[in-house]
C-alpha cells in the first residue's frame, strides 16, 4: 500500500521479492544494495538464521529523491522462502505495491517454484489482494546452471502472464538492477494520489 | 481536511510527543505504522537509523500479533525490551499504529506506562486522521495533473538510479 506521510513529506512504495527457498531473493537484495550509490540507499537489515536462510525478512530503503517537495522512497523486502515460514511470508507481503517472483532455474527446484507461486497467490488473497491486481515481474535466476529451466515454462504451468520476465545470475549481479528498475517503474506507473 | 486543520493536527501530535519525551526522559519516540513506515519521531534520532528501526518494529508488530493469536489473545498491547543501557517500550495506540519509546532510565518505566496510556487515545486519533495534502503540499494541484507529473519525475529518477 502506497504510504503518503505528510508529517515527513514522504511517499513510500513497498516492493517484495518472493520465491522458493534458496532461489536467490536475498542475493538479489544484497547485490542491489551493493550496486547503488550511498546517497540512494539506507541500511540493509537482514533477519537470518545461522545458515543464512532468511527467517523473517531482509529490507533496505531506496531513496529516489525529492519530487514536488516530497521525498520518495522504495521499501525493498524479501520474504523467507522455506516452507515453515509461511506465516512470516504473509506478514511481509501485506501492503505490497509490487512483487518480484524469483524463480530458481535449477530443474530440480521446479516443484518448489510452483509451490511458491501457489503460496504467493494464497497469501495475496489473505492480504485482501490478488496477483492480477498488483504489478508482478518474474525473474528466472541462476541462469548459469546446467539444463536451466526454459524461460516461460513457469508461466505456462501456472497460467499467469507477468508484466515482464527477466533472466538473472543474481550471485554475479547480472539482471539484478534491470529487475529492480522494471518493478519500480511498474509500481510508480500505477501510482496516483 | 483543510490546510489549517492539517497543520494544527500535526502541531498537536508533535507537542504531545515532545511533552512525552521530556516528561519520561526519553531518548527517542517514534510513531510507526503496522507495516513499518515511520509517521513521525521526536527526541534524538542522530544515533540510530530510524527507517531501519521502523521496518523492524513493523515486523515485531506483525509477529507479536500472530504470537498473541496463537495463545488466544487478540494482541499484546505492550512490549518491553530491556537492555543494559537502553530499553524500548512499544505500545499499540490503535490497530494500525504503535508508539516506540527508547529510554535509558529504567526507573521511569512506571511513568512511561502511565503517560503512554493517558495519551494513546489522542495520538491514535491524530495518527489515523486522513492526512490529505494541503495547499503548500503536492495535492494543491489537480489530482490527475499532480499524479502524472509525479510519475514522470519518479520514472526518470528510477531510470537514473537503477540503470546498469
Amino acid at each position: 500500500m502506497v504510504y503518503v506521510n505528510i508529517h515527513n513529506k514522504l511517499i513510500e512504495l513497498k516492493i517484495v521479492y518472493y520465491g522458493a527457498g534458496m532461489s536467490g531473493k536475498t542475493t538479489n537484495l544484497i547485490q542491489l544494495h551493493q550496486g547503488l550509490r550511498e546517497q540512494h540507499k539506507g541500511q540493509m537489515v537482514s533477519l537470518a538464521t545461522e545458515s543464512e536462510s532468511t527467517i523473517f525478512f531482509d529490507f533496505f530503503p531506496v531513496e529516489l529523491g525529492q519530487i514536488n517537495g516530497m521525498s520518495v522512497r522504495l521499501r525493498m523486502y524479501t520474504v523467507p522462502g522455506q516452507d515453515f515460514y509461511e506465516a512470516s511470508r504473509r506478514l511481509v507481503l501485506e501492503g505490497a505495491d509490487g512483487v518480484v517472483f524469483v524463480i530458481d532455474s535449477d530443474p530440480a527446484r521446479e516443484p518448489a517454484n510452483y509451490a511458491s507461486y501457489e503460496d504467493l497467490c494464497k497469501n495475496l488473497k489473505a492480504c485482501h489482494s490478488a496477483i492480477e491486481r498488483i504489478p508482478v515481474i518474474f525473474q528466472y535466476n541462476k541462469r548459469d546452471i546446467p539444463r536451466a529451466l526454459a524461460v516461460g515454462s513457469v508461466e505456462a504451468k501456472v497460467g499467469f502472464t507477468p508484466l515482464q520476465v527477466f533472466e538473472a545470475v543474481a550471485s554475479r549481479g547480472e539482471g539484478v538492477k534491470q529487475t529492480a528498475q522494471a518493478i519500480s517503474r511498474s509500481v510508480v506507473e500505477r501510482f496516483a494520489f | 481536511m483543510t490546510q489549517d486543520n492539517n497543520a494544527a493536527a500535526r502541531a498537536e501530535l508533535a507537542a504531545i510527543l515532545d511533552s512525552l519525551v521530556s516528561e519520561c526522559a526519553l531518548r527517542t519516540v517514534a510513531l510507526v505504522t503496522r507495516d513499518g513506515s515511520l509517521v513521525t519521531s521526536r527526541g534524538d534520532v542522530s544515533y540510530l537509523d530510524i527507517t531501519a528501526l521502523a521496518a523492524l518494529l513493523g515486523g515485531m508488530f506483525s509477529a507479536t500479533r500472530e504470537v498473541a493469536k496463537l495463545v488466544g489473545e487478540k494482541h499484546f498491547s505492550i512490549l518491553l525490551q530491556q537492555g543494559e543501557k537502553r530499553h524500548i517500550h512499544i505500545s499499540l495506540v490503535t490497530n494500525d499504529f504503535m508508539l516506540a519509546l527508547i529510554f535509558e532510565d529504567v526507573g521511569k518505566i512506571g511513568m512511561i506506562r502511565t503517560v503512554t496510556r493517558r495519551i494513546a487515545g489522542r495520538v491514535g486519533e491524530l495518527a489515523a486522521m486522513d492526512w490529505t495534502p494541503s495547499a503548500d503540499e503536492p495535492a494543491s494541484q489537480e489530482p490527475a495533473k499532480r499524479s502524472s507529473e509525479f510519475r514522470e519525475y519518479a520514472l526518470d529518477l528510477i531510470d537514473r538510479i537503477f540503470s546498469p
